[in-house]
């Protein structure tokens, strides 16, 4: 594990990285709004929270290590983070999905860590909902009994969350320099999470800008057209 | 004209029979756009049926949601066609609303158009059920229930109903069920192209020939034109900015027999058919329901009690408004959280769309016409 945080850090070190402003006050996530595009280098932190933190019980079946690509890291990257993973049946390659993690069925009181491939995009408040519920945990009300091994997460509907707060400060160390807050941390799973579940986001925008635009210019040219024809008919 | 072409023409005088239907249609001068609904719906059926083929070579039904995963995440622009698909259906089924509306404000259903109406209502039918079993196809948590209760609901009706329902989903949802319903899914898509060009028939043997005519082409192909170009940019707009408007995100989940959705949203286009069903408590009665609801549109010709012809006035102009408010007031019912209230709320918009059709519709038209 060590070797592969190692392997990590330098390989993120190398990446293409943006320093982006202060998006945690208040949160926001270049991902939002109509022209939004995904923050590689939040990408990238996101990828090492998962890997570190969240992997450990929680799997992402519809993803693959080639995927990584996608990240802004080159194939030469990808396989390497890959390799650093161990499969049953050896080192992981390109072409392996996101290695599961082996939990008990009755860990965490029998409530199974649910696949986060689309969780983003199954969650109402999607990437938000995800950061909330990271950095939402709190010491329970004197009038609220949790139930065994559960945790008080003013986020999560019920209050009651079996996930322990899986978040602290310093939990990864950023090749980037970013400060490792829960905050940061949270954030930065959650822009993670929000590509995962939809990886072709900035594709989308790109192309669905061209097809406007020309789609604008037909329209306008189509309407001179009919009005031209139509005249001619009077 | 070459030596090959004439060869062709005299052998199947394709290009003749092409070019006589098209330059050789004489309509009026005063066409809105408004009247291009039809064709929009026959282009979005069309565009389905294409980027549907693209989907079905690699839709696997036995792992139906990570096949569809694996289209938009691992196939080249997969995303794109899959895309064009789920958000082709929304604008699908907003031109057929809006022509249903159209005919409905314009009276078209009376006599001699009473044909062309059931033909609409046909394949709005027709559209209903392809949309809900592809819906169903998508394999999340929303259409894996949604085709549990389908499927257990006809399975306890017994009789005919039951025996075909049975024959239909194959019991009750497994992955055989799936593979059946893809087949289903297409043939009856189908289907729909072969009563949209019997509707195109027979809306063309009672069209009346008008005073001062104009060609089909070029006047009304530019018309078309522009609003196929209109149609295209909004689409664009949804399917880029604004992809999966209308379904529930719970879809986005995989399906598990053994985790019940807290509510069981439909797409957005069965929402008023569902609010309607819903008010009944028994899978017969949800049945009874959704029948009676296309009942009245059946008998809408005879319902109305005005003269053939005569246009609408003011009141049945402003009823026909109300009923459109109606029913998008019952599809919000059924997206808001249950509630006392939404519950009271899907009553009364159902009632009133009775009241409408078997009441006040009547009443309205035969004092007009008096």
């Amino acid at each position: 594990m060590r070797l592969f945080l190692a392997a990590l850090a330098v390989l993120l070190l190398a990446a293409p990285a943006a320093r982006a402003e202060d998006t945690l006050n208040p949160p926001h996530w270049q991902s939002e709004g109509v022209f939004g595009s995904y923050d590689k280098a939040a990408l990238q932190r996101g990828f090492l929270v998962y890997q570190t933190v969240c992997a450990a019980c929680h799997s992402m079946n519809e993803l693959h290590y080639r995927d990584l690509t996608d990240l802004g890291l080159s194939t030469a990257q990808a396989a390497a983070i890959a390799s650093t993973v161990k499969l049953s049946t050896g080192p992981a390659t390109l072409d392996d999905i996101f290695k599961a993690p082996a939990v008990n069925a009755s860990a965490f009181g029998g409530a199974l860590p649910p696949d986060m491939s689309t969780l983003v995009a199954a969650r109402p408040g999607g990437t938000r909902y995800v950061y909330n519920l990271l950095t939402s945990y709190q010491n329970a009300p004197a009038d609220v009994t949790l139930l065994p091994s559960h945790y008080y997460n003013t986020a999560y509907p019920g209050l009651q969350i079996a996930m322990p707060p899986p978040l602290k400060d310093n939990a990864v160390t950023y090749a980037d320099g970013t400060k490792a807050t829960t905050a940061q941390e949270a954030a930065d799973a959650a822009a993670f999470l929000t590509w995962a579940a939809n990886p072709d986001l900035d594709d989308s925008k790109e192309i669905g800008l061209r097809a406007v635009l020309f789609l604008v210019f037909l329209t306008i040219i189509a309407i001179a057209t009919k009005r031209k024809i139509w005249r001619e008919s009077l | 004209m070459s030596e090959q072409t004439s060869w062709l023409a005299t052998r199947l005088p394709v290009a003749a029979t092409l070019r006589a239907q098209v330059m050789g249609i004489l309509l009026p001068r005063d066409m809105p756009y408004a009247a291009t609904f039809a064709a929009l719906v026959t282009g979005a059926v069309i565009f389905l049926i294409l980027s549907g083929a693209v989907l079905s070579v690699y839709y696997n039904p036995w792992h139906g949601f990570d096949s569809i995963q694996f289209i938009i995440r691992d196939v080249n622009y997969g995303w794109l066609i899959h895309g064009f698909h789920e958000t082709g259906t929304t604008m699908l089924f907003g031109a057929m609303y809006l022509l249903l509306f159209r005919a409905i404000l314009h009276r078209e259903y009376k006599a001699p158009g009473e044909l062309v109406w059931f033909l609409k209502l046909a394949v709005l039918l027709l559209l209903l059920l392809t949309g809900f079993l592809g819906f169903t196809l998508a394999d999340g948590a929303q259409s894996y229930w949604s085709l549990q209760n389908a499927a257990l609901a006809v399975s306890q009706m017994g009789g005919l109903p039951g025996g075909l329902g049975n024959w239909f989903f194959g019991g009750p949802a497994g992955p055989s069920t799936l593979a059946r319903l893809v087949v289903l899914h297409t043939a009856i898509a189908l289907i729909v192209v072969l009563v949209l060009a019997i509707h195109l028939a027979a809306k063309r043997a009672i069209a009346r020939i008008p005073g001062r005519p104009v060609a089909l082409h070029p006047y009304y192909t530019s018309q078309y034109f522009v609003a196929f170009v209109v149609f295209c940019l909004i689409f664009a707009v949804l399917v880029f900015f604004a992809p999966h408007l209308g379904e529930s995100r719970l879809n986005l989940v995989p399906a598990d027999s053994l985790v019940v959705p807290a509510a069981i949203t439909p797409p957005w286009y069965l929402l008023p058919e569902t609010g309607i069903a819903n008010t009944a408590a028994s899978a017969m009665g949800h049945l009874i329901n959704f029948l009676a609801a296309f009942a009245v549109l059946f008998a809408l010709p005879w319902l109305d009690l005005s003269k053939p012809g005569t246009p609408p006035k003011f009141l049945s102009r402003v009823l026909s408004y109300i009923l459109a408010l109606d029913l998008i007031g019952l599809a919000i019912t059924q997206t808001a959280a249950t509630s006392i209230l939404t519950g009271i709320l899907s009553v009364l918009f159902t009632a009133w769309y009775f009241l409408h059709f078997l009441v006040l519709l009547p009443l309205a038209t035969a004092t007009e016409t008096n």
